[in-house]
Formats: C-alpha cells, sequence, structure tokens
C-alpha cells in the first residue's frame, strides 16, 4: 500500500470538515488562531519519498497502533455509515412517531422494538458499548419525539432507567478492565428529565392494556357495556394475542426495574422483596418466549427467515435502529461493527442474569468469612457475568464493612476465631491490624471479577499478605517480649496477635490455593507441566490443612498440644478419629494432588511421556514461570524446583501401587461426607472427589499392570468429572 | 472467505524448497502486510509494521516458496517496566495452504535465537485462546501460558500471554552470558508496558 496516496486521501477528506469546524464548534482563544495547514502538508508530502516514514522520539508502539488509516474498511467505520447525523436519520424516516397509522402494524412494530433492544442490552452487558447497542435505537436518543405515544414513551423511558441503574451499579463497583467499554456513556441522553417517572407511566400503560385484554375477552353479551374502551389495535381476532405479547414485555420490564433498586438497598435489606421480582421476571420471561408462535404467524410484511440469528420473536427487522448512529460521539477510537446477540440468546442471557442474581439474594448474609468464601467460590462457579458479580461485590463491602454490617475487624476476629469481646481491646487501634482489615477488604472485590482477572490479582496480593504477616509477627515479638517482663505473665495483645497470625497465614495459603486451582479453569496449564502443578497444590493444601487445623486447636484451648501439632504431617492425623471434617475434606484433596503428581512423576520416569524438551530452555525456567507469585511470597518456606525434583524423581509405579494415594483419598471422601449432610455444596464436592479418587485408582493398577509392557497404552489427563483434579483416562491407541 | 479457504488444496512442495530470508527493506513490507491483512483478525495500520521493521529489521523473517511469501513473522524487543529486557512476537503468519509443515516453527524460532543472543531474558505474545494451531506450536516451543487476558481482542475473544523464559545465568552458573547485553540496549524503543499495549488492542 502507498503510504502517501493514503495519507493524501486522509486529507481530501478532513479538508471541508475543518473549514466548518472552524466557524462552527471550536472558537480560536487569546493565544490560538485557526490556521489552513494544507499547503504544509502537501510540501512534506513532496519531501517524502516512497516509504518514509517520519519517526518522533515520542513516536512508540502506542502512537503507531492508535493511527487510524482513514478509508480503510477494517478500520474506518465512517465510510460506511449511512447517516451523518441522528437529525438527519430522524429526517431520513428512520424512527416515525407513530410507526404506522395502521394500529396493528403499529403495535407489530414496538413489539419488534422491544425485543430488538432486549438484545442490544444484553449484548451490552456482554461487554460492548452502550452506544453500538441499546442507543443504536433513534427512539431513545430524542426522548421529546416520542412523548405523543404513551406505549413508546414509557418504555423507551424505562429502558433509559435501567440502563443509568446498571450503568451506576457497574461504575461503583470498579472492576477495571470489565467496566471500561460498559461504562462509556458520554454524549448519550442517560440522565432524561422525566424518566423517573417511568414505573408510574408504564404501569398506566399496563392497565389499560389489561383492560383492552379483559374486554376482548368478554362475552359478546358484556361486550356491549366495554364499548367505550378502545381496543389496541384494529384486528379483533389478534386482540389478545398483541395485548398478551405486550403485557407479558411491559411486566417483565416493571419488576426488573423493581429487582434492580430493591438489589442496591443498604444491608441486603431488599434482597427478600429481590427473590419475589427475581421469580417474576422469570415467569414472564417464559410467557414472552412463549409468545413467539402467534408473533412469527402474524408478522407484517416480508419476514427474515426464521433464522436462530433473529434479534425479534416475529424475525422482522426492528424499525428505528442504525448501529451506527452514535459513531461520532464514541470515543476514542471509531467503533467496529459488532453483532447483536439473537433475541434467544438474549433472553438466555437474562434468565441466567436472574438466576445468578436469585443465588446472591438467598445467600443468608453470614457474618462468618469462611461461609462467604467458600459461597463466593461456589457462585463464581456458575461463571457470573459482569452485571452479576457486580451485584455480589457490592452487597459484599459496603462503606467498609461487611453487608455494610459488620466493621471488618469484628469479620476477622471472628475468623481468627478470638471472643467478639476483644472488639473493646486496643488491638483495633493497632496500623497492621487497621491495614489488615484494607487487604481483606480487597481480596473480597477481587474474589467478585471475572477469573482470569482474579487469578492475576490474587497473584499479586499474596505479596500484600506475606508483607503483612511479616509486620505483625514482628509485632507480636514485640508485644510478648514486653508482656513477658510483667509481673503476671499475661498480655492479652499477643494472644491476640499470635491468633491473628495464624488466621493470616492460613487465609494465605487459602488464596495460593485459589490462584493455583483457577489456573485449570482457566486452562493455563499444559499436560506436561501437570506434574509440577499437582506437586505444588500438594504442597500448599498440606500448609492450608496445617494452618486451619492448628487455628481450630489453638482456639480449642488445647495449647498444650499446639508445639506438636506443628510438625505432625496431616497424613498422620487422619487417622485419628478427632480430626474435624473441614480438615479430612482438605486431606482428601492432599492425597488426590499428591497421587496425581506421583502418578505424573512415574510416567516421566519410567515410560518416557509428557516430557517437553525445549532447544530454549528447561524444565527449571517452566517452573520459575508458573510460581514466580507464590515464590516471591515464600509460599510455602523452603519450596523450590530442586525440591520438586527430589520429591518426584524417584517416583516409580510400583511404589504407587504399594501406596495407593488415591483409595486413600476415596475412602476419607465416603467416611467424612456424613459430616456435611447440611452442607449441599461440599457433599456434592466429595462425592465427586470420591468418583475420580475410585477411577484414578483402579487407573494405576492397570498402568501398573501393562503399561510397560504395551507400548501402545495411551494415559491422558481429562477434566470430564472434576475442574481441577484430572481422570486419568486410559487407552489402547 | 473462510470456507472458500478451507476448501483450497493443500499446496504440494518439499521443506527444502522454503527459503527464509531476514527482513530486507521496503520491497518487503507489502508482502508482510498482505499476508498479516489476510490471515490475522486485528486491524493493523502502516504505521505499526514500519514501527517494528524499522526498528528490529533482524527480528523479522519472510518464507519464500518459489518466489511467492507464504509466511512472514514481525517482532520487537525492549526494557519491559525498566526490569526485564524482553522480547515480542508480534505478528506469525503462514499461508492456510503452506500450513502444517514447520514455517510457522521455523520463523519464530529464528526471531527467538536472534532475541536470545541480542541479550532478551524472556520473549511474550499474545494468542487467541481458541487459536488451536499457535497454541500448539508456542506449546512445543515450552512457552507457558502465563495469563489469561479477558475479552482481548476486538472480536471479544480471550487471550493467553504465552511466555518463555530463557535460562538465568545464576540458575546455570557455568553457561555463559548470552550475548553482551550492552548491544542490545541500543534498540531501546520507549516502548509501553506490555500491559498498557494489551489495553490498546482492545480499544483499537
Amino acid at each position: 500500500m502507498d503510504w502517501k496516496s493514503t495519507e493524501q486521501a486522509s486529507m481530501e477528506r478532513h479538508a471541508p470538515n475543518h473549514s466548518t469546524s472552524t466557524s462552527s464548534s471550536i472558537h480560536a482563544t487569546e493565544n490560538t488562531v485557526w490556521a489552513d495547514a494544507s499547503p504544509l502538508l502537501e510540501t512534506v508530502c513532496k519531501e517524502l519519498r516512497d516509504g518514509e516514514l517520519i519517526h518522533g522520539e515520542n513516536f512508540n508502539l502506542y502512537a503507531a497502533m492508535s493511527a487510524l488509516e482513514i478509508m480503510d474498511p477494517k478500520m474506518d467505520s465512517g465510510i460506511i455509515n449511512k447517516y451523518a447525523s441522528v437529525d438527519e436519520a430522524i429526517e431520513d424516516g428512520l424512527a416515525p412517531v407513530p410507526i404506522s397509522l395502521d394500529k396493528t402494524v403499529d403495535v407489530q412494530c414496538i413489539i419488534d422494538i422491544i425485543d430488538q433492544l432486549l438484545a442490544c442490552e444484553a449484548t451490552w452487558h456482554k461487554g460492548h458499548s452502550l452506544a453500538q447497542t441499546v442507543f443504536s435505537c433513534a427512539y431513545l436518543l430524542r426522548p421529546e419525539r416520542t412523548l405523543s405515544h404513551a406505549l413508546l414513551d414509557s418504555y423507551c423511558k424505562v429502558i433509559r432507567a435501567t440502563c443509568k441503574a446498571v450503568n451506576s451499579i457497574v461504575s461503583d463497583a470498579r472492576t477495571h478492565e470489565e467496566e471500561d467499554l460498559f461504562t462509556m456513556a458520554y454524549g448519550l441522553p442517560l440522565n432524561v428529565e422525566g424518566d423517573e417517572k417511568c414505573l408510574s407511566l408504564l404501569n398506566a400503560v399496563e392497565e389499560n392494556i389489561s383492560r383492552q385484554l379483559r374486554a376482548c375477552k368478554a362475552p359478546p353479551s358484556k361486550r356491549k357495556l366495554l364499548e367505550d374502551i378502545e381496543p389496541l389495535q384494529n384486528n379483533f381476532d389478534l386482540e389478545e394475542g398483541y395485548c398478551k405479547a405486550l403485557l407479558c414485555r411491559i411486566r417483565f420490564r416493571k419488576h426488573f426495574c423493581h429487582v434492580l433498586t430493591c438489589m442496591r438497598r443498604p444491608q441486603g435489606r431488599g434482597l427478600e422483596l429481590a427473590r419475589k421480582h427475581i421469580a417474576s421476571c422469570i415467569s414472564e420471561l417464559g410467557i414472552i418466549l412463549k409468545s413467539e408462535e402467534f408473533l412469527m404467524s402474524n408478522a407484517y410484511g416480508t419476514c427474515e427467515d426464521g433464522t436462530e440469528d433473529r434479534t425479534t420473536a416475529s424475525g422482522h427487522q426492528a424499525i428505528g435502529f442504525d448501529a451506527s448512529l452514535n459513531s461520532r460521539i464514541s470515543a476514542p477510537t471509531p467503533p467496529r461493527s459488532i453483532k447483536i446477540l439473537s433475541w434467544k440468546k438474549a433472553i438466555e442471557y437474562f434468565e441466567n442474569l436472574l438466576h445468578h442474581l436469585d443465588i446472591i439474594c438467598s445467600y443468608l448474609l453470614d457474618p462468618s468469612l469462611d461461609v462467604l468464601l467458600r459461597f463466593v467460590a461456589q457462585f463464581q462457579k456458575a461463571q457470573p457475568d459482569l452485571v452479576a458479580r457486580v451485584h455480589l461485590q457490592l452487597l459484599l463491602v459496603q462503606d467498609g464493612k461487611l453487608y455494610g454490617r459488620y466493621p471488618i475487624l469484628a469479620v476477622i476476629i471472628r475468623a481468627a476465631r478470638l471472643p467478639e469481646v476483644i472488639m473493646r481491646h486496643d488491638i483495633q487501634k493497632n496500623e497492621y491490624v487497621v491495614q489488615l482489615g484494607q487487604i481483606v477488604i480487597n481480596m473480597l472485590k477481587i474474589l467478585c471479577t471475572n477469573a482470569a482477572w482474579q487469578r492475576r490479582k490474587l497473584g499479586k496480593i499474596l505479596q500484600d499478605w506475606r508483607a503483612i504477616y511479616v509486620q505483625l509477627e514482628l509485632a507480636f515479638r514485640k508485644e510478648f517480649g514486653e508482656g513477658s517482663s510483667i509481673a503476671n505473665g499475661e498480655n492479652a495483645s499477643a494472644g491476640i496477635l499470635k491468633h491473628i497470625l495464624i488466621w493470616v497465614e492460613e487465609q494465605t495459603y487459602w488464596i495460593a490455593h485459589r490462584f493455583l486451582v483457577l489456573g485449570f479453569e482457566l486452562e493455563l496449564y499444559s499436560p506436561s507441566e501437570y506434574c509440577m502443578v499437582y506437586w505444588y497444590l500438594y504442597v500448599v493444601l498440606i500448609r492450608l490443612a496445617e494452618k486451619t487445623h492448628l487455628k481450630m486447636t489453638v482456639s480449642d484451648g488445647s495449647a498444650k498440644q499446639k508445639g506438636k501439632k506443628r510438625k505432625d504431617s496431616p497424613k498422620d492425623l487422619a487417622r485419628e478419629a478427632r480430626i474435624p471434617p473441614a480438615i479430612l475434606f482438605l486431606q482428601c484433596q492432599i492425597c488426590l494432588a499428591e497421587g496425581l503428581a506421583l502418578l505424573l512423576a512415574a510416567l516421566r520416569n519410567e515410560l518416557m511421556v509428557l516430557q517437553s524438551p525445549s532447544p530454549f530452555n528447561s524444565e527449571h525456567e517452566r517452573f520459575i514461570q508458573h510460581f514466580e507469585l507464590l515464590q516471591k511470597a515464600c509460599i510455602p518456606d523452603l519450596i523450590s524446583y530442586p525440591s520438586f525434583k527430589e520429591s518426584t524423581s524417584h517416583a516409580r509405579f510400583s511404589s504407587l501401587v504399594m501406596y495407593n494415594y488415591f483409595k486413600d483419598a476415596q475412602k476419607i471422601a465416603k467416611e467424612v461426607k456424613n459430616s456435611f449432610l447440611n452442607d449441599p455444596d461440599r457433599l456434592a464436592e466429595l462425592c465427586i472427589l470420591e468418583q475420580v479418587a475410585e477411577h484414578n485408582s483402579v487407573a494405576v493398577n492397570v498402568i501398573s499392570r501393562v503399561g510397560a509392557l504395551d507400548p501402545s497404552l495411551k494415559v491422558s489427563f481429562e477434566f470430564i468429572h472434576h475442574p481441577c483434579f484430572a481422570t486419568v483416562v486410559v487407552k489402547r491407541s | 472467505m473462510e470456507k472458500a479457504q478451507e476448501r483450497e488444496r493443500k499446496e504440494e512442495f518439499d521443506a527444502s524448497e522454503i527459503e527464509y530470508v531476514s527482513y530486507g527493506g521496503e520491497h518487503h513490507l507489502p508482502l508482510i502486510m498482505n499476508l498479516v491483512d489476510q490471515e490475522l483478525s486485528e486491524p493493523y495500520s502502516i504505521f505499526t509494521y514500519r514501527y517494528f521493521v524499522y526498528l528490529w529489521p533482524q527480528l523479522s523473517f519472510l518464507a519464500f516458496h518459489k518466489g511467492k511469501c507464504v509466511g512472514t513473522v514481525v517482532c520487537k524487543m525492549g526494557d519491559h517496566r525498566n526490569s526485564t529486557f524482553r522480547g515480542y512476537i508480534a505478528m506469525l503468519v503462514v499461508n492456510k495452504p503452506y500450513r502444517g509443515r514447520g514455517i510457522a516453527t521455523e520463523l519464530v524460532t529464528r526471531s527467538i535465537q536472534v532475541m536470545m543472543e541480542s541479550g532478551c531474558e524472556e520473549v511474550t505474545l499474545e494468542a487467541e485462546v481458541t487459536n488451536k494451531g499457535a497454541l500448539a506450536l508456542y506449546g512445543r516451543l515450552v512457552f507457558i501460558r502465563e495469563k489469561r487476558l479477558f475479552r482481548y481482542y476486538l472480536n471479544g475473544v480471550d487471550a493467553f500471554r504465552l511466555k518463555l523464559l530463557f535460562p538465568q545465568p545464576e540458575l546455570h552458573p557455568f553457561l555463559p552470558m548470552m550475548a553482551d547485553r550492552d548491544a542490545a540496549q541500543k534498540h531501546d524503543d520507549h516502548s509501553p508496558a506490555s500491559e498498557e499495549f494489551s489495553e490498546l488492542h482492545r480499544n483499537l
């Protein structure tokens, strides 16, 4: 491509625009004047030879990539613009009011608009800009034009109000990278006077249509009495169908609006009521889906084929939409064309969203951090989208308190299993304890973000947790030193700090565990790396179990044993009857992780599979890359690549069969299930772990019997049962 | 478009017929641009291409078959956050009928080799999570998937940030330094941090 000709083309295109903007929009100030730069540019262009590039100091990759080539259809969305402005589009008849003088057609068109708006809204929620989705509707952009049409006007108002509400909740949550496109709304009429009345207007419209529906369903004898009610449209046979199709759409909107309002009430006070509205929304969505058949069979004019891509129930293209309407106000660069979700997919999206919101609303706002963390992890398994996740985040952290109810220090004290009277102690003024409160809040917010972002941030905050641990430990030593000089030998601060320290360590390992597990969900590990990942997971789980157990032991007052406990391996502990179920739950995973790590190691050592030689580096570098963030935060202490090699280089099938870790895991899962009858999530998890363990136990036996003899044996690791603990699949190729 | 290409038959050729050349000047630029435009989802302006090939011509390679350009790789290197000297693979493309024969591996291996010799400590790139071919290729070169980038591309698809760490002298005390680092520093480019770069991809 000839760069010079491109440049000239762009200048020619810009020249007339420049002269108009001089006169109309940007005025010269005291220190500036408008000047025609065309002759200068022309001279410069003549000086440049083909292929030459002006390279300034500040022309970096960012600048290079920000440059757009005018008239290149891949970059310049302006060249496919149909209209120069919204007004031009309206003058051209894009969005007539009323849409048709034929009342039946008018109603049909409004239903199409409503459906298309739903598809646009779902597309917006899924990560596209408001300007290209919902506000591609010209009716929304010119509020004054719809005033004469009660139905259209009230519906446009409720859409704008909903967008405003959702936009504000996402902005408030500040979830970084996801929101940048989402909340970009400048130049769009989101704050229209009168929109706050949308619900009462919509109610009036709903009431009217209900009356029309009753009128058309009334037996002929009574119909006379109702004659003063003007029907919705002219075709009596279709009256009932259209009234119903409109009613379910209007009612869905109404309830959805209420859901958003209820969920934003402080301290979760509106959650119960929100659930009722969520149930209504879901049932109206069902009715909307059922109206499809009626709408398709009576659609006016010619229809698109009943393809899956259609954005309305009727299959007819909605009137009043143009995706490029806002291309001139959509910064920072012209948007590229996007694909609006289909009507069916949009309904599916809203069903999912409502289901996820319902999970949030049914949560009992438990003051225990343990319960909360399990709830959030479970919630995230459903892979909720941004709008559901920000609702959770804003519920969890309000005014620096948990659910806006419990001071964060009270939550920590509870989590560390200290008595609540501690809240009156001076310890809460300790600057590191205050900082700890901040990093707990930070962690809660991170846990509500999408899995990709969440993992990156969790990896980073491990440093903070490590740093606060070190600080608190110093404070503890200081207190303890001072305390021991006191005659009565009691030092409350030191005791409290000790509890908090144990809990901080436990929590740090919990984060590290989640960091490793999310790597599986995000598909960050390749089979040749599974061995080191399971080994690391095993090491982290061991420490997590140790710390959790220590916390329980210390708080139960069995202080005598605590020095010894630390050194006991949880494997031995598991055999003792008094091991708490929560620890056994971890123990089961420890066995699975260890079993998988050693099986993978044995496969490499004996069958020479799953090795990946590289011309550029060794496994050592891969180890550093994967666990760099954990290693930096000393999680765990004294763990490094040589320790991994040491524990895996001698793995053999013969010893794996002798000591079958999977059998242990299976046994523990089976035994401990009874302790979780009241906890359906963990019970379900245990059942899956048991299944994986049983399967893998058999696989180990098969491989050790025939593996070395049969070169055609293929062993693969698949996540068919559990997202993180692989099922070992053995096949003959 | 996609379908037409799929139906296109695989080109018959011998691996020895492929000729690899380092970027040789302006006459190579249209060849690179045409290939990338055809095959990659992201639209790049001519400034982007020139930015790479003018500053790091030694890191760009082209593959020719009987005079026709069938593959290319475009890269850069520089200080990342003032701490790591990092190579970056910006574009790697092989014409569809020529895929699956090791051309991309050869191209990218040559670039990585130069990066290593120039004192890079690591090499990174981004690839769409749906691009199985690229992921397999970099997997064989033992790039690890460092992180997943949510909806990184304009088409809404997630990306993986892939990374290859070169052996560090402190880990292998007997290895000599790969190259004189000062020589490499000449190519410092004041480039934005990689995270900023990713924002850029998303917003363009």
